[in-house]
């Protein structure tokens, strides 16, 4: 049985706006999964849904089921669904910018008691660059570092799994790389399971075990890593390499129309 | 002297019960305008309890402290978590409904009679002269205190406690709060528990003071403009703000004209509104957001 | 921007005069006779006591409409509705009693004393939004009302100032029959002069201001014109309800505009339902009627007579209970629960009015 299944899932904001429609998806355990696609996919809705919406957000998950281990999770309060073992670092606001990066670890309430200092430990292990920078404000911490300070606030919550929402947006290579490598160690240390949202499927593809691609809210193609960086269409249209000859217009055009057809 | 210490008196009335204000707007971005009225029936629990439990003075003292902790609480629980996610305004009105009731409710349990909890428990209110001829009684000196004790125990709870840690993150982003496993309505209902738990305590010293009648919600209300002179979502703010608003007021009704008491603290919120909407510490970015 | 249909009446518009018609339908038009004829027969049908609350009913639409105007419709919102009632309560009384100026001055005279007030009400609103332009209009009620007991107790009214019965044209307006009358006709013309406004250049632009105001802006409103135009507007004539208060009552002191009577005010629009005039309306119907209703209720129970000295307190609570109820269960109001119902039975046996129609 599989870690995380997501079955059909349809979203909608406002009860009039349909985001995503029946994605499936599986996260197998001590595997990273990458869900690629361009903006407005429906990537980051797709992470929301699994991880909880709040009153405020004003959207419910209409139909489908999203099943962690042995319960369902659709429209359950995030803080629910995180005691449960499902963590996300989300993409924008993703640390409390007045409170300290020592605070910032701190506030996340433990799943087991008395395991607190072991977690921070833990936390600071991955990130060894957080520990000088303990006493900061979050908020003047670099793109970088902030990135950083929400995975390891997202370790802190001792997840089975671990949602990472655009890993690398607005980031160096540099910054990048090394954030990879630390997600990487993350899941061979604590063999926790990764789902990863990425626009750049260089990067989600280098790391990933299996893959999804993300299309107007319906999953168009999906396969393990290997056989999705070999895909010509993958290759052409997220990972820009053009081939050879150069193709007319009109066949990007074609697949793009196939892809919905058939999605 | 005795001016200097009438204000710091009034302005430790001012501060403990602004930063009940301070508390709620901060987590929740609410406006608490029945604060007045639930500091009233803190005040009103102590009667209650010290007419149940006349022969032990300080378990009544103290159970009504609590009880006005588990008040505050109740009130979210029950009333404000329905409306979380609401238009601002809606909340906002929704508190003033509460005041309403909890108005109603309070003269039809204890009726609009003056009540003196202080004789019902048997204390004495003694008289001290301080230096400079200064006269203070027992329990405006005890407000003094107990003003710079709740301040400072709440600068601690907020600064290294893990809960007060959870208070400001949530006040910050309710939704990555949330996501980090933090229990959002349990936070809430803490805020409004010690929101209430401080106006309370309030509301009993000043009813052990000086008597209790439905009139005290004035001074709840009075409290207000010092939470919003020194920045609706600044602890600090708050203690400074009550300290211009008492200045203002003992010196308005020592020179001028005892009447403007009741309207001086409003002209100095209409003056800081006119000059720097977001108080003296608050945050600038809060008058967007609301 | 053209007005909606008729609620999906499978009625068109056929000629551009059509869009400019107040009342469309021949069906609405039947209505709205019956409706005004039966008001007008009322008072002399109804014993005094039912005119007398019909009168109320009236004078506090006034003031409903207005804050709707204001608030629902304007997005501004005031908590000092009560400071300007009580000043264009006390310009009558003030004018009355030290000129002994007659009733065609000082209604009048309130109505520009509450167009000033409104700028300087509605001045805080061109830098503050929200939360705190509530507060500084909350702020200001209660300079309004020191200056009121400050006038009263130095002329020596620490009680109040009489105001006698105005005269019109010779007329003395005194019996609850003509009383009702004038006041029909003062929420008549309020209700028209709100429906114009509404319909006109400025009441797109409020809209547009409540819903947004920075895309408002974007689009050629003069977003600080507008605002002051409906916080002058409003307050002129809430000042006016105050001051035809003042003669209705024969009376003014400052003990009636207490905060307690704003928060009527706001109850009144969210009870009714915000955004609505009808809701104005019914909302200040309802509150109007809400404690009466309660005393009848008391009395109704057994041992009434013991529960005679709480009926005030009983009336507090109940009123926080209500707001309470309608806050958290039907944001929408009475206008909603209205919509509802006449939806129901004007599309059944359908259940949803057709794209491009609206209530």
């Amino acid at each position: 049985m599989s870690l995380l299944t997501v079955d059909k899932l349809e979203v909608v904001y406002q009860r009039a706006i349909t985001a995503i429609q029946g994605v499936s998806l599986r996260v197998e355990e001590r595997q990273i999964v990458a869900l690629l696609g361009t903006n407005g996919a429906g990537k980051t809705t797709t992470l929301r849904a699994i991880s909880g919406f709040l009153g405020l957000d004003d959207a419910r998950v209409t139909e489908g089921s999203i099943r962690f281990r042995d319960t369902q999770l659709e429209n359950r309060p995030p803080y629910e669904i995180t005691r449960r073992g499902l963590a996300l670092v989300p993409e924008r606001d993703k640390v409390f910018p007045n409170l300290t990066v020592a605070e910032n670890l701190a506030v996340v309430p433990s799943r087991t008691s008395g395991t607190a200092r072991k977690m921070e430990e833990r936390a600071y292990h991955f990130f060894p660059r957080l520990t000088d920078l303990r006493r900061r404000t979050a908020g003047l911490l670099s793109g970088g570092e902030r990135q950083m300070l929400a995975i390891a606030a997202g370790i802190m919550c001792d997840p089975d799994l671990l949602l990472v929402d655009e890993l690398s947006l607005g980031l160096s290579p540099v910054a990048v790389e090394e954030l990879t490598k630390s997600l990487v160690a993350i899941r061979d240390e604590l063999g926790v399971s990764i789902l990863l949202v990425e626009q750049s499927a260089t990067v989600a593809l280098g790391i990933a075990d299996y893959g999804y691609v993300l299309e107007n809210g319906r999953i168009v193609l999906d396969g393990d890593a290997q056989r999705l960086r070999d895909h010509s269409d993958v290759q052409e249209f997220y990972l820009g390499h053009t081939g050879s000859d150069r193709r007319s217009y009109r066949d990007v055009k074609q697949y793009r129309r196939s892809r919905r057809w058939y999605g | 002297m005795q001016l200097v210490v009438n204000i710091l008196v009034l302005a430790s009335i001012y501060a403990l019960i602004a930063c009940g204000y301070v508390l709620i707007y901060r987590v929740s971005r609410v406006l608490n305008l029945a604060h007045g009225e639930l500091m009233m029936l803190g005040a009103y629990l102590l009667v209650a309890t010290a007419s149940g439990l006349s022969n032990s003075p300080v378990a009544a003292l103290l159970l009504a402290l609590a009880l006005s902790l588990v008040v505050g609480g109740m009130v979210y629980l029950f009333l404000m978590r329905r409306m979380t996610g609401e238009m601002v305004l809606a909340a906002v009105l929704t508190t003033v409904a509460l005041g309403i009731l909890l108005r109603g409710l309070i003269l039809l349990i204890w009726s609009a009679s003056p009540r003196h909890p202080r004789d019902m428990l048997g204390w004495e209110n003694p008289v001290f002269t301080l230096p400079g001829d200064a006269r203070i009684s027992l329990y405006a000196g005890l407000l003094i205190v107990s003003t710079v004790v709740v301040y400072g125990a709440l600068f601690l709870f907020l600064r290294f406690g893990r809960w007060g840690m959870r208070m400001r993150a949530a006040g910050q982003n309710p939704l990555l709060a949330a996501q980090r496993g933090i229990r959002l309505h349990a936070v809430f209902a803490l805020a409004w528990g010690l929101s209430t738990f401080t106006g309370a305590t309030a509301g009993m010293l000043i009813a052990l003071d000086s008597g209790l009648d439905s009139t005290m919600v004035m001074i709840g209300l009075k409290a207000f403009p010092a939470a919003l002179v020194g920045g609706l979502d600044s602890l600090a703010g708050a203690l400074i703000g009550a300290l211009i608003i008492a200045a203002a007021e003992v010196g308005v009704i020592r020179f001028i004209d005892p009447l403007l008491a009741d309207v001086v603290p409003f002209l100095v919120l209409i003056v800081m509104l006119v000059v720097r909407p977001w108080g003296l510490f608050g945050t600038r970015e809060e008058l967007d957001r609301v | 921007m053209s007005k909606p249909l008729p609620a999906a009446s499978g009625h068109f518009r056929r000629s551009y005069a059509d869009e400019f018609r107040l009342i469309e339908t021949r069906f609405a038009r039947i209505w709205a006779t019956v409706f005004t004829l039966c008001l007008l027969a009322f008072p002399f049908l109804a014993s005094p006591f039912y005119v007398d609350l019909a009168t109320q009913v009236f004078l506090t639409s006034i003031g409903a409409l207005a804050l709707m105007l204001l608030t629902g419709i304007a997005g501004q919102i005031s908590l000092g509705h009560a400071g300007l009632i009580a000043a264009g309560a006390f310009t009558a009384g003030i004018l009355f009693k030290e000129f002994s100026l007659p009733f065609w001055v000082t209604v009048p005279a309130a109505a520009v004393t509450g167009a000033l007030l409104g700028l300087i009400f509605g001045l805080p609103s061109l830098r503050l939004r929200g939360l705190y332009l509530a507060v500084s209009t909350f702020a200001l009620h209660f300079v309004v009302v020191y200056l009121g007991g400050e006038y009263e107790t130095r002329r020596g009214f620490s009680t109040g100032i009489l105001v006698d019965p105005p005269k019109i044209f010779g007329w003395e307006i005194y019996a609850p029959r003509t009383w009702y009358l004038v006041l029909l006709a003062a929420a008549g013309i309020a209700l028209l002069v709100c429906i114009n406004l509404m319909r006109a250049r400025s009441g797109r632009a409020w809209r547009a201001i409540h819903s947004n105001e920075t895309v408002a802006e974007a689009l050629g409103i003069g977003i600080a014109r507008y605002k002051l135009l409906a916080f002058v507007i409003s307050s002129s004539m809430t000042a006016v309800a105050g001051a035809l208060f003042a003669y209705y009552r024969g009376f003014v002191s400052i003990e009636a505009f207490s905060m307690y009577l704003t928060i009527q005010y706001v109850a009144m629009i969210i009870i009714g339902g915000m955004g609505s005039l009808l809701g104005a309306i019914l909302g200040a119907t309802f509150v109007t009627l809400f404690p009466y209703l309660i005393e009848g209720l008391m009395s109704a129970l057994p041992g009434a007579d013991r529960l005679a000295g709480s009926v005030f307190a009983v009336n507090y609570a109940a009123f926080g209970i209500v707001m309470i109820l309608f806050l958290v269960f039907e944001p929408q109001g009475l206008v909603g629960i209205w919509r509802r119902l006449r939806d129901y039975f004007q599309l059944w046996p359908f259940r949803y009015r057709p794209v491009g129609t609206k209530s």
